[in-house]
């Protein structure tokens, strides 16, 4: 049976040889045709010994596979490709595919879910809390008293004399302190509010507050993790600088910096020509905080840093207009 | 708070520091430099000139034509136009040829006839302040034709800094000297220093009483008798201009001259306005009013102090002075007041009148007690120099309880710790004393630090860290990774639901919005909500920005109809939009509001958005679009269970009544699929069918996903019957899957509604529906007889329950 399917292939590779033109459709009938000279020795197979029989049907398999190709190949060198009622249209590749396109995330929550995604990958937890926060866990409880001067850096929008719209999220902080036990390692993802509505400010926008507490937490240690995340955020290479401020909750407090990422450090109208950019406000956390928790400062020390989503976001994709956010204007969204 | 550079060269020497240099060390001492400006712009070539005659002008009653000198040998004709302009007048002048702040060039001209060579001109034209009362008027000792930068000392950088709201003692130059001074390794000198007057004496011609010492813990205050109001000099007033101030006169521009310079607000009072010649500091009485500077009348309340007269209130203690005991072009005497006032309750009054003010300011962020007497002479000294007058003898200084200078041990290992490097007791206290904040070693171990009363910020140890760190510069602080045990974090289910879904619904064509939470409360009227629909428990805002951001949103739609409104505006009319987030829902007025984390998606225009049109059409989206997302999310969810669509049958006013679905778990609805109502959408200004679902993801969140559990794959082959059935047009096709896949034989594997058909060859009120019924046995394979067997029970049950005849293949 070997014999006659070799037999076979030579037969055919030579009736290909001289083919013509109009011989290409009978030639296929004969040899690769539903009922041509191939698939009737298939059929024949059946009657080969039951160990031959896998090889040698994929022999005379492969040989027809061969043929098919061959004789593909004759017929576009003669020009003609399959005619009459069996014939394929030609296709047109440069017609546009087939989709259904993916809509995106907002680009907030792009950046949201980066930034979470590597303090996740330090070991931080993602804590979520009310929008809607009692003044004791937005300023009381982080040594912001009713008649205090920082209270201005926050311009609140209150719902009644004790509740108000977070103006940050780090209540989660004092919420998270004062059920858990240190170790801590946290952050806090979410919509903030402050009544202040212009061409750098809307309403509402988004922050990411963290926290490390333990034993022998330092600066050092912050400014370490701050570095990490900058570096993963932006690019390993990114000039950075630390420079103390004033938050009511941390001391010692810093503003970190970042070498512009829109001149390279020259100068430009965004860094408003000093080469930097305030990302985040940080600092170790003050003693204040951890009493009205009850945690003992000479035991437990920690860090707490938090940075606004939009303003990271605008850097990061050189987005001009903060109010673009949340008009949802498709022609924005389907930019990220 | 603003200053030049030129003003802080006074107190400090600091000329090796460019103002760039400068500008960075302080933003790096956390003094954070905001702007950094030459005081004035193009001006070079304007140069003082003197107005020799003035003569009228013969074709207009407005201008002036003036003689005028620019210079040794210069003389010529210029037409004026402002109304001081006079002879004898040293002045300004832009000659022909010289280019004006704002590229005006200044060219020989005729100004109605007249000849005019040169322009006269005013501060506002030279960029140098706002006085609009006309053209400059100088000094008339100024050299006349030089240039009017040098012959001012215009060459000045004006600094800003944005002060955080800890450093008080920086609200000053002096303040601000003595940071510089720690850095370049300088210190300040004070305009006054020795020793100060006496402020006492029995026989004053005036008294002061202060009732409430505990607000107001020192009072100090000293008469000049016979000053001569006027004008400031222009050095005086050049200062206040560079800094944002505007010169009022003399005695008012020195007070706030020494305010800016020692960060001690001062006020000055008419004396003879003073009833009884007396001052009392007291809390205001029920129904007292004043009239402050600003001409408003304010009705004072029992909380607020007031510096009185032996009559009534004179002034809103720290915040503003009233207008009746103002110093104006009249006064002869004055009463000079330099006091402490409680911060809190500066605060207050402040907040409560809305009147924030340069003095308020310091005030309610704390004042050096110490540094009172030493302002006020300054005041004295300068207003005596400027507006002359005699200096009482003598004055007042009560002092009470003042904030007592602290003494404060610093851990040097502590300071180590916390900021993770070595610090020896030596290095802090060079580093402390370098900022005029005495600091001694007791041990190695222990710092004991002084702490000056103008650092009011310095009240614990941690605060002496901070100062360390900064002095030492936080970039010279190492750079560590924490050591921290390792820890699992919980998983947050809602979380991930909701990062799971924006997958999900990014993959099905929608894009996601993010909208205000906060809302209009007329949308409930838009969305034709019944009055007692719970939606309208709304949480308001106290304080809203505007109507349009009033009340915490109960609901998430109307947000998203108005992105879809902008959207079809901006000829994107093919929109699948949906936004994951919380709706609130009042409980009471204390109670923090119920938050409930929820997903919606309107769709509306082309099925698939973004799609070629050569291949997927125009086709437009519907019921069913919305009905298969909610499908396909609760099978990748694992819970189709548990979670139902069903007809909805009291759909809300928004939704068309027949195309309205609702989603349910447990008998409790969890989520809608409606189409919208045209007339809801055209309220939101939308024209086009627009469809909406939303799902509670609390509820979703609450439900047990069906666990993942491996059923063996079949061995034997399926068949599939079709069958197609003649139905009531009412009688729902879904209804008869489910009869065959829920009551059928264990044989039946699946069932599929492949066409629904009405229309030719079908009678009216018919309609022909046809199913393929997959069939399979799990231990062989079927033959026709066993599948016809089944196939025919089906067709009876399809015939009993729902009269359905077979149609006619
Ligand atoms: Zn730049």
């Amino acid at each position: 049976m070997e014999d006659e399917i070799l037999r076979l292939k030579s037969e055919a590779h030579v009736a290909l040889a001289d083919l013509g033109k109009d011989d290409l459709e009978p030639f296929r009938v004969k040899y690769l045709g539903r009922k041509g000279l191939f698939t009737s020795m298939m059929r024949q197979l059946g009657q080969a010994s039951a160990e031959d029989r896998p090889r040698l049907g994929k022999l005379a398999n492969d040989i027809k596979q061969e043929l098919a190709q061959a004789f593909a190949a004759k017929q576009d060198a003669l020009g003609g490709g399959q005619q009459g009622v069996s014939a394929v249209p030609s296709l047109d590749l440069t017609l546009t595919g087939r989709s259904e396109p993916c809509g995106r995330p907002h680009p907030v929550t792009q950046v949201m879910e980066e930034v979470c995604g590597i303090f996740e990958g330090l070991g931080f937890t993602v804590a979520e809390g009310p929008d809607v926060e009692t003044d004791f866990y937005n300023f009381e409880a982080l040594n912001i008293p009713p008649h205090h001067p920082a209270r201005d850096m926050h311009d609140t929008f209150y719902v009644s004399d004790s509740l108000l719209l977070r103006t940050h999220t780090s209540p989660m902080q004092i919420r998270t302190m004062t059920e858990q036990e240190p170790p801590l390692r946290m952050i806090a993802p979410g919509k903030v509010y402050r009544c202040d509505s212009d061409i750098t400010h809307t309403p509402m926008f988004h922050q990411v507050e963290g926290f490390l507490v333990d034993r022998k937490v330092s600066f050092a240690d912050l400014k370490g993790v701050l570095s990490v995340f900058i570096a993963k955020m932006f690019d390993a290479d990114t000039a950075i600088r630390f420079r103390p401020s004033f938050f009511p909750f941390t001391e010692p407090s810093a503003e970190v910096d970042i070498g512009c990422v829109i001149c390279a450090g020259k100068g430009c109208r965004v860094c408003k020509q000093t080469g930097w950019l305030e990302i985040l406000g940080a600092g170790m956390i003050d003693p204040a905080v951890f009493a009205k928790i009850g945690y003992d400062p000479d035991q437990y020390s920690g860090f707490a840093f938090g940075l606004g989503i939009e303003r990271i976001a605008m850097l990061k994709y050189g987005i001009t207009d903060i109010r673009l956010y949340y008009e949802n204007d498709l022609r924005f969204l389907s930019q990220f | 708070m603003k200053f030049t550079l030129n003003w802080l060269k006074q107190y400090i020497d600091c000329a090796e520091l460019t103002p760039a240099q400068l500008a960075d060390r302080l933003t790096m001492a956390g003094l954070e430099v905001d702007a950094v400006e030459p005081l004035c712009h193009d001006i070079d070539e304007i140069v003082v000139a003197r107005v020799e005659s003035v003569s009228r002008h013969p074709n207009a009653d407005r201008l002036t034509i003036c003689q005028v000198t620019a210079g040794e040998g210069d003389s010529r004709q210029v037409v004026c136009g402002a109304p001081n302009v006079r002879a004898g007048l040293v002045t300004a002048i832009a000659l022909p040829g010289v280019t004006m702040p704002g590229g005006f060039k200044i060219k020989p001209a005729k100004l109605r006839g007249e000849k005019s060579d040169g322009m006269l001109c005013s501060a506002k034209e030279l960029g140098i302040g706002d006085d609009q009362g006309g053209i400059l008027e100088l000094p008339e000792d100024l050299p006349i034709g030089q240039s009017l930068v040098e012959a001012l000392s215009l060459k000045d950088i004006m600094i800003e800094v944005d002060l955080t709201p800890n450093r008080a003692d920086c609200a000053s130059v002096l303040g601000t000297a003595r940071e510089v001074g720690g850095f370049i390794g300088k210190k300040v000198t004070p305009p006054v220093t020795g020793e100060l007057p006496k402020l006492s004496g029995t026989d004053l011609p005036f008294a002061v009483e202060v009732l409430d010492n505990v607000h107001c813990p020192r009072y100090a205050a000293r008469l000049i008798k016979d000053v001569k109001i006027g004008t400031s000099p222009w050095w005086l007033k050049r200062l206040l201009l560079a800094v944002g101030l505007r010169p009022i006169n003399n005695v008012v521009d020195v007070t706030n001259l020494v305010m800016l310079e020692y960060g001690q607000p001062l006020h000055a009072f008419d004396f003879n306005k003073l009833a009884g010649g007396k001052i009392v500091v007291r809390k205001a009485k029920a129904g007292e009013k004043i009239v402050t500077l600003d001409d408003v009348e304010r009705e004072l309340d029992l909380e607020t102090l007031v510096i009185c007269d032996a009559d009534k209130p004179a002034a809103v203690a720290g915040v503003m002075g009233g207008s009746a005991s103002q110093v104006d072009d009249r006064t002869v005497d004055i009463l000079l007041e330099s006091a402490y006032f409680e911060p809190v309750g500066i605060r207050r009054a402040a907040r409560r009148l809305n009147m924030g003010t340069d003095s308020s300011y310091r005030f309610e962020r704390g004042v050096d007690p110490e540094g009172i007497p030493f302002a006020l002479e300054r005041a004295v000294r300068l207003i005596t120099e400027t507006a002359g007058g005699t200096v009482v003898a003598g004055g007042v200084d009560l002092c009470a309880t003042l904030p007592q200078p602290v003494e404060l041990s610093l851990r040097v290992q502590r300071t180590s710790e916390l900021l993770g490097m070595e610090f020896t007791a030596d290095g802090i206290c060079a580093l402390l004393n370098g900022i005029d904040v005495p600091a001694r070693k007791q041990d190695e171990a222990t710092v004991i630090v002084q702490v000056p009363t103008f650092r009011v910020d310095l009240e614990r140890e941690v605060d002496l860290v901070e100062e360390v760190a900064r002095l030492h510069g936080y970039n010279e602080i190492p750079t560590t990774l924490p050591i921290v045990p390792m820890s699992f974090p919980e998983d947050d289910q809602a979380r991930s639901l909701r990062k799971r879904l924006t997958t999900l619904l990014t993959g099905m064509g929608c894009y996601e919005a993010i909208n205000y939470s906060f809302v209009n409360p007329r949308h409930f009227d838009m969305l034709g909500l019944s009055e007692d629909d719970p939606h309208r428990q709304v949480v308001p805002l106290l304080n809203p920005l505007s109507e349009d951001q009033s009340v915490m949103r109960s609901h998430l739609l109307p947000g998203l109809l108005e992105n879809l409104r902008r959207n079809i505006n901006h000829q994107q009319t093919d929109v699948r939009l949906f936004e994951i987030g919380k709706v609130f829902h009042h409980r009471d007025l204390d109670t923090q509001p119920q938050e409930v984390m929820e997903l919606a998606v309107v769709m509306s225009g082309r099925r698939h958005p973004g799609a070629p049109r050569l291949h997927d059409g125009e086709a437009l989206v519907d019921i069913y679009d919305g009905k298969g997302m909610v499908a396909a999310i609760l099978a990748d969810l694992r819970l189709s269970e548990v979670v139902t669509i069903e007809a909805d049958s009291s759909s809300p006013a928004y939704a068309v009544g027949q195309s309205s679905l609702r989603v349910v778990s447990n008998g409790k609805m969890v989520g809608r699929i409606v189409r919208l109502e045209p007339k809801v959408l055209k309220k939101f200004g939308v024209k086009q069918e627009t469809y909406f679902v939303s799902l509670d993801l609390v509820a979703l969140v609450g439900l047990t996903a069906a666990p993942k559990v491996f059923a063996s794959l079949p061995k034997f082959p399926s068949v599939q019957w079709d069958i197609a059935l003649l139905v009531a047009d009412q009688v729902g096709a879904g209804e008869m899957l489910a009869a065959i896949t829920e009551h059928g034989d264990s044989l039946i594997e699946k069932a599929e509604i492949f066409d629904v058909y009405r229309g030719k060859n079908i009678e009216a009120g018919q309609k022909s529906v046809a199913i393929a019924v997959t069939y399979r046995a799990e231990d062989r394979t079927l033959d026709d007889e066993t599948v016809n067997g089944v196939h025919k029970k089906i067709i009876k049950m399809m015939q009993t329950r729902f009269d359905a005849r077979l149609r006619d293949a």
